[in-house]
Formats: structure tokens, sequence, C-alpha cells
């Protein structure tokens, strides 16, 4: 069963045509990577999963409801489709505990005891638990991260997205935050979406992989066939320009 | 020359803090008013409704171009002629709380801009309704930021129902213009003493504005 499916996506920011005919299925379970340089619309992309950035003509269908139909409740896809970001975004008025526990108080009414049951075991399973009552600001930036993988999964979504969620982290930190991510794909059965730049996770990780330049796919395969030989010319380049750092 | 025993006689003492009371009595009423009306309108303009936030975006910029003193005469002179007859105490009420609303407003619409647009989504991304994301995520760290300026607007409100003694209301400045009336050797002494009035309401209200900065930190 498909997770995602992108049918004839186009998506306009005003007049600026940035993403161009998207056409894409992702199945329930696949881990897939989406690469490609710097404004090619990969976080456009990624955004529209979750309804972040709307999306102008075609069918976008996600855990199947179709999100360009304006009868469909948004907040009930969240509810199942989770997102980490560059800069995670935790609550900065709330502890590293409540940031976890609150989506699932107020959205799954999940009681309380339960709830921090939950949160605390995620922690522990990010290697945090000693955190819980700090404020997010005495948090590094890898621990910040994990703490948002955290969040993410405390409403046990069927789908998690991840645009460049080690970008924005100082080199040291990025071992610990793609060892969660690797262990999420691997011991779960939940469909993820990893925009990344580092192609040592995609290739031990991914199922698939997706290339992009300038709004439209441009390749599709593989994990193994992509790395191997690239059959697109752009994605060759890129992954010689990738390499080389 | 100066008469402090006289002019603070306790008779005149008795009339001015019956003004002062009005005074406060005026912008308790005032602050609770526009507190609420000023959030709703902020929160309005800042949600980006089609029309309706531009609409009371434009209301709000004519208001707060206007004199609060105009403000105060017209509601004063004007409501009576469509039929609406306050006393002089609560159409002080309705001018301030107007224009006072507008102010907060702006106070309030610009403290929910400065909250990082990441903070929304990752409260949306958990599937967090808006309000809830404006409730429990939003609105605290705004009113946090906003604290400062709504105090110093809270307390130029206090300082600016003084403009009502232009339509007799009898608050504390009126009533210490009617006291050195009397008197020219009462003048200096009643100055000092409204100065000082004056001083400890607002020096109270930014106390309390401590305490609640406090309280959500
Ligand atoms: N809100 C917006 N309004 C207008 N244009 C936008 C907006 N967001 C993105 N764009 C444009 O859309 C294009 C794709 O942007 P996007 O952020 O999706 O790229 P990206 O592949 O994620 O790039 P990066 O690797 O730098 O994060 C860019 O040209 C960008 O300038
Ligand atoms: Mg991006």
């Amino acid at each position: 069963m498909s997770m995602i499916e992108f049918k004839d996506v186009e998506k306009y920011y005003g007049h600026f045509h940035a993403l161009k005919d998207i056409n894409l299925k992702i199945d329930a379970g696949e881990t897939v990577v989406l690469i490609g340089p710097s404004g090619s619309g990969k976080s456009t992309l990624i955004r529209t999963v979750n309804g972040l950035e709307e999306i102008q003509e075609g069918q976008l269908i996600v855990d199947g409801y179709d999100l360009h139909d304006p009868k469909t409740d948004m907040n009930k896809i969240r509810k199942n489709v989770g997102m980490v970001f560059q800069h995670f975004n935790l609550y900065n008025n709330k502890s590293v505990l409540e940031n976890i526990m609150l989506a699932p108080r107020l959205v799954l009414k999940r009681d309380e005891a339960e709830n921090k049951k939950i949160a605390m075991e995620l922690l522990e399973r990010v290697g945090l638990a000693d955190k819980a009552d700090n404020m997010p600001s005495a948090l590094s930036g890898g621990q910040k991260q994990r703490v948002a993988i955290a969040r993410s999964l405390a409403m046990k979504p069927k789908c998690l997205l991840f645009d460049e969620p080690t970008s924005a982290l100082d080199p040291e930190m990025v071992g610990g935050v793609l060892k969660v991510m690797r262990e999420i794909a691997q011991d779960s059965d939940m469909t993820m979406l990893v925009v990344t730049h580092e192609m040592d996770f995609a290739k031990a990780v991914a199922d698939r992989v997706i290339f992009m330049a300038d709004g439209a796919i441009l390749e599709d395969a593989s994990t193994e066939e992509f790395f191997k030989a690239p059959k697109n010319e752009r994605a060759k380049q890129f992954l010689s320009q990738v390499d080389s750092h | 020359m100066n008469d402090f025993f006289a002019a603070l006689s306790a008779d005149n003492l008795s009339y001015l803090l019956q003004g002062l009371g009005v005074t406060v009595g005026v912008s308790i009423f005032s602050i609770i008013i526009s507190l609420i009306v000023g959030s709703f309108v902020g929160i309005a303009m800042f949600e980006k409704i089609p029309y309706f936030s531009s609409l009371i975006g434009t209301l709000n910029n004519i208001v707060r171009n206007l004199p609060l003193l105009l403000i105060i005469f017209f509601t004063y002179f004007s409501l009576p002629q469509v039929g609406i007859r306050l006393p002089i105490f609560w159409s002080t009420v309705v001018a301030m709380s107007f224009f006072e609303a507008a102010m907060l407003s702006e106070i309030i619409r610009g403290g929910l801009e400065s909250i990082d647009k990441g903070q929304f989504e990752g409260a949306r991304s958990t599937g967090m309704s808006n309000k809830q994301t404006m409730l429990y995520v939003i609105m605290p760290q705004a009113y946090k930021k906003m604290i400062p300026p709504l105090i110093s607007q809270l307390i130029s409100l206090v300082k600016d129902t003084s403009l009502a003694s232009g339509i007799v209301l009898a608050d504390l400045t009126y009533r210490g213009q009617v006291v050195y009336a009397q008197n020219s050797h009462y003048i200096v002494p009643i100055l000092i003493f409204m100065t000082f009035a004056y001083f400890v309401v607002n020096y109270l209200l930014s106390l309390l504005a401590k305490y609640f900065d406090r309280k959500l930190a």
C-alpha cells in the first residue's frame, strides 16, 4: 500500500514554479532519501507531504487522504505524519519532557501517566533521559535534534519526514542523530522520507534515492543502482561533487 | 508662601483622594477592557484573515493616529446624540478603552510576529490545531516578550486619564485644580501631592508587572 502518492503535482510560490510535474509513490515502510542541489525544491516537496506548503495542481494522497481536497482535515494527517526540521523547532517555553508530552496530551488525549511513561522511554531511547527537566536552551544542537525526533515519535506516526536533520549541527554531533535515525529505520515499519546530504547514511539506510533539480524529479532509483551509476547527468555531477567533500 | 498644611487639610485630602479613586477606577476598567479587546484585535490582525484583518488594521491605524483627548471629547459629546447616555465616568472608560485597545493590539500583534515561524511549524507538524498552537506555544512566548511594552503603555494609560479632566471628570487632576484654584499658595503643595499619587499608582503597576514577568518565566 502506498503511504505517499504524488500525481502530476505542481507547486508555485507566486509566479515561481517550485515543483514541476511531480509523480512519486512511496510505500508504507519504505525509507527514501531525497537529494539535490540547493534550491532544487527538496524542502518544498517534503513540506507539501504534511501540508506545511499547499500544492496548486494535481493530487497528493497521504495515508489515504487527498491533501488538495479542501475538506481534508490537515490535523488528522499530521497526527500520523511527523516532521523533524533542520532547526529543531522545539518549543522554547517548555521543558524537554513537556515538548514530548504536549501533542499526545492535546491531540491524542493520552492518559497523563501513560504519556509520561512513553515520553521517558523515548528519551531513554535517544540517550537523553537525564535531560527530561531541562529547557531546550540548555541543550546542544545534537541533543535538541534527538529530543525533536523523540517528540515526533511520541505521536506514534506512520510516517516521518526529515528535512536536513543534521545540516545545522557541529560535525561531532551528526553521528548521534544519524544513529537514532538508523535505528528507527531498521527497528520500525515507519515510512521515512529524508532530505539529507549524508551519503553514507543514504547508502546504509535508504531503500530508494530520489534526485531533484530545478523543481523536478530527475532520477528515482534503488539505492544500490543509484550509487553504482546514476543514469541522469546532473545526478552524476552532483554525486561527484558531494563525494569530493 | 507654600502652605502645605492648609493645602492638604483633612477636607482637601479626602476630596483629592476621592479623585485618586476615580483615576484608579477609570484606569482599572480601561486596562481590563482594553487588554481583552486589544488581544482579540491583535490576534485578528496577526491571523491575516482575508478582508477582516486588513479592515481591522486600517481602523486601528486611524484610531492610533487621533489624539486621545479628541476621542474623549467625541465619546462624551456624540454618544448622547445617538441616544447613549453614559455617566462621565463610563464615558471616559469607553473612550480610554477604545484608544488603548488600538495601542495594545499593535503591541500584541508585534509580539506574536516576533515568535519564530519554526515554533508554529513544530507544533502544527505534531497535529496540534491552530488554536492549541497559539494557546500553548505561541502566546506564552509572545506575552513574555510583550510585558515591558505593555506595561509602559498601561502606565501612560493611567497618566492619560488626566485628559478627562477636560470634560470635567472629577479625577485626581481635576480635583487638584479645584483645590489650588482656591489659593495660589496651594499650587505647589498640590502639584507635589499629585506627582506623588500618580507615581505610587504607576509604581504599583510596574511591581505587578514584575510579578507576572516572574510567574511567566
Ligand atoms: N516561501 C517561499 N516563497 C517564495 N519562494 C520560495 C519559498 N520557499 C522556497 N522558495 C523557492 O523555491 C525554490 C526551492 O526551495 P527549497 O527550499 O524547496 O529548496 P531546497 O532544495 O530545500 O534547498 P536547500 O538545499 O537550500 O534547502 C528556491 O528557489 C526557493 O528560493
Ligand atoms: Mg531545504
